[in-house]
Formats: structure tokens, C-alpha cells, sequence
């Protein structure tokens, strides 16, 4: 079995046999969509839900939102062949797992369930919230999914931001 | 400078929730006269039937895409000189060529921030009050 990892921010779609897509989460959502029909899945992983209103996020900063995410899925299963009409997801994550940073998970998980159903996309599998960090696995030609704490903290996928190559640099 | 205010506009796409995040992001901005459907032939239809200044239209939708929804608009002798922006994906550089070729105002990338739907507009507009 190819087993194809993904992180925050990514997804992947697959339309053949003896495929598994794995994620591990945290505060983070990932939504895994399967088409019974066309046999096609996919899955993404998000960090926020959506921008606040006025909130002038730059595009960058856009990627890692959930409409965004769900968005890049959707339409990418639909040029696989699969139907809007056919999909059903199975939803994972949004645990709040540390003290002081809020119910980030919570907003994450409560989006997750508001965008399928106003989407009119069945549920399946449903394993949201909690305290604890989540293994995923999904086999997308299958349409099966499943889901394991973890005692691991999810990876962190924020891209440290580099020094402009310019000038000298102090080292201290 | 116009008033976002006068300005109407229709928005299309095929997801209910970016359709909602689009009104939200142009009240932002000042607007107040939306409308939204969730298929260009819907849209079409709308549009002839109740003439718009500004369609935001997402390219990628079932049946009826965002260029054939373009090519429509433009062909119409009523409606064909209405503001069209297109709202992209990344890798949809042949996308945004076609378009330019069949008449389009603007585009914006997916994911956009509001500012950046801002500049697309106020590009077509002037500045917008």
C-alpha cells in the first residue's frame, strides 16, 4: 500500500486502489471526501477556519484557511470526474490540546460540520474536538477512513522566516 | 469616484459558503447592492433579466465554466459590455490568458485577501467610496 503523507495547508486527491493518505492533527481539521460513484477521494488539512470580517489577511496568510482548503479539494475532485452530487466526508481534528491558545480547535471542528452541511455534503465518520492530538488515515479509492490518538504533538508546519540575504548579519 | 454603495453586483459560484465569504468580504468594502446564484446559466439568466455593473464569477464550476459564463456575457448585444472580474486558482495561467482574450476586466487569484479584490475592482472602477 502507498501510503502518501500530507500536512497543514496541503491535499491530495487519488483516484486508484491501494492508496492511503495519512495526516496527524492537532488543533487542525482535515476533511476527507469520497465519491462511491467514481471512486475518488481526497483529503486536505487546515489550520484556521476563516478570516474574521475586516480582516485584511494576505494571501499567503489565506492558504491556511478552511473555505480556502475545502475549495481547492472540491474543485480538484471535480476535474478527477467525481460529483458534487455524490460526495460524502468523514471529519477529523479540531482538538483543543493547549491551555491559553483558545478554542481555535473547536472553531476549526465547528466550520468543518457548517461547510458540508451548508454544501449539502452527507457526514460519515465524525471525530472532532477532544484534548488529544489524531492520526488519519484515508484510503480514498475505498472511501474508508479512520482515526487513532496519538501521544505525538502534531508537526509544526509554520516556514521559519528567513533573513533577506543582504548586508552583513550579527550573529548573537 | 463611485460609490461602492451604487454599485451592483452579482456573484457567482458554485459553493454556497465562498458565495457568502464574497458578499461578506465586498460589504466590507462598501458594497450593498449583491445578488448571488450558484450556476452561470442561473447567473445568465439573472443578469439579462436584471442588468448588473460588476459580475464576480469563479472560473471553476460544473456545466457552464467561467469562460464559457464570459464568452455568453460578452456575446450578448445587452449585456455585453458588463464589468466582469474572474476568481481563479493559482495554476490557472491558461485560464487567465483565454480570458483576457474573450473580454475580461480583471482577475483574482484563490485564495484573495479583501485587499486584493479591492485593487481588482477600484482597476475597473477608479477608487471606490
Amino acid at each position: 500500500m502507498k501510503r502518501i503523507p500530507i500536512v497543514q495547508g496541503q491535499f491530495r486527491v487519488v483516484d486508484e486502489p491501494d492508496v492511503m493518505i495519512t495526516t496527524v492533527l492537532g488543533s487542525c481539521v482535515a476533511v476527507c471526501l469520497h465519491d462511491c460513484i467514481a471512486r475518488i477521494g481526497g483529503m486536505n488539512h487546515f489550520l484556521l477556519a476563516e478570516p474574521s470580517p475586516g480582516n485584511f489577511t494576505s494571501q499567503q496568510d489565506m492558504q491556511r484557511y478552511g473555505i480556502h482548503a475545502m475549495e481547492l479539494l472540491i474543485n480538484e475532485m471535480m476535474k478527477r470526474g467525481a460529483s458534487r452530487h455524490h460526495l460524502r466526508a468523514h471529519l477529523y481534528g479540531g482538538a483543543n490540546i493547549v491551555a491559553g491558545l483558545g478554542n481555535i480547535g473547536s472553531t476549526n471542528a465547528a466550520f468543518a460540520r457548517r461547510f458540508v452541511q451548508t454544501e449539502g455534503i452527507g457526514i460519515g465518520h465524525c471525530d472532532l474536538g477532544g484534548r488529544h492530538a489524531r492520526r488519519v488515515e484515508f484510503r480514498p479509492y475505498e472511501g474508508k477512513a479512520r482515526s487513532a490518538v496519538v501521544a505525538e504533538s502534531p508537526p509544526i508546519a509554520f516556514q521559519p522566516r528567513l533573513f533577506a540575504a543582504t548586508g552583513d548579519i550579527e550573529l548573537f | 469616484m463611485p460609490a461602492a454603495s451604487a454599485i451592483k453586483v452579482m456573484i457567482v459560484d458554485d459553493q454556497v459558503s465562498m458565495r457568502a465569504m464574497i458578499r461578506r468580504t465586498l460589504q466590507d468594502l462598501g458594497f450593498r447592492n449583491m445578488r448571488d446564484k450558484g450556476s452561470a446559466t442561473d447567473a445568465l439568466v439573472a443578469v439579462k433579466a436584471d442588468r448588473v455593473h460588476l459580475i464576480i464569477s469563479d472560473y471553476n464550476m460544473p456545466d457552464m465554466d467561467g469562460l464559457q459564463f464570459l464568452e455568453a456575457v460578452r456575446k450578448d448585444p445587452v449585456i455585453g459590455k458588463t464589468v466582469f472580474i474572474m476568481l481563479t486558482g493559482s495554476a490557472d495561467r491558461d485560464v487567465v490568458q483565454k480570458a483576457a482574450a474573450l473580454g475580461v476586466n480583471n482577475y483574482v487569484v484563490k485564495p484573495f485577501a479583501a485587499a486584493a479584490l479591492r485593487e481588482k475592482i477600484e482597476r475597473v472602477f477608479g477608487e471606490l467610496t
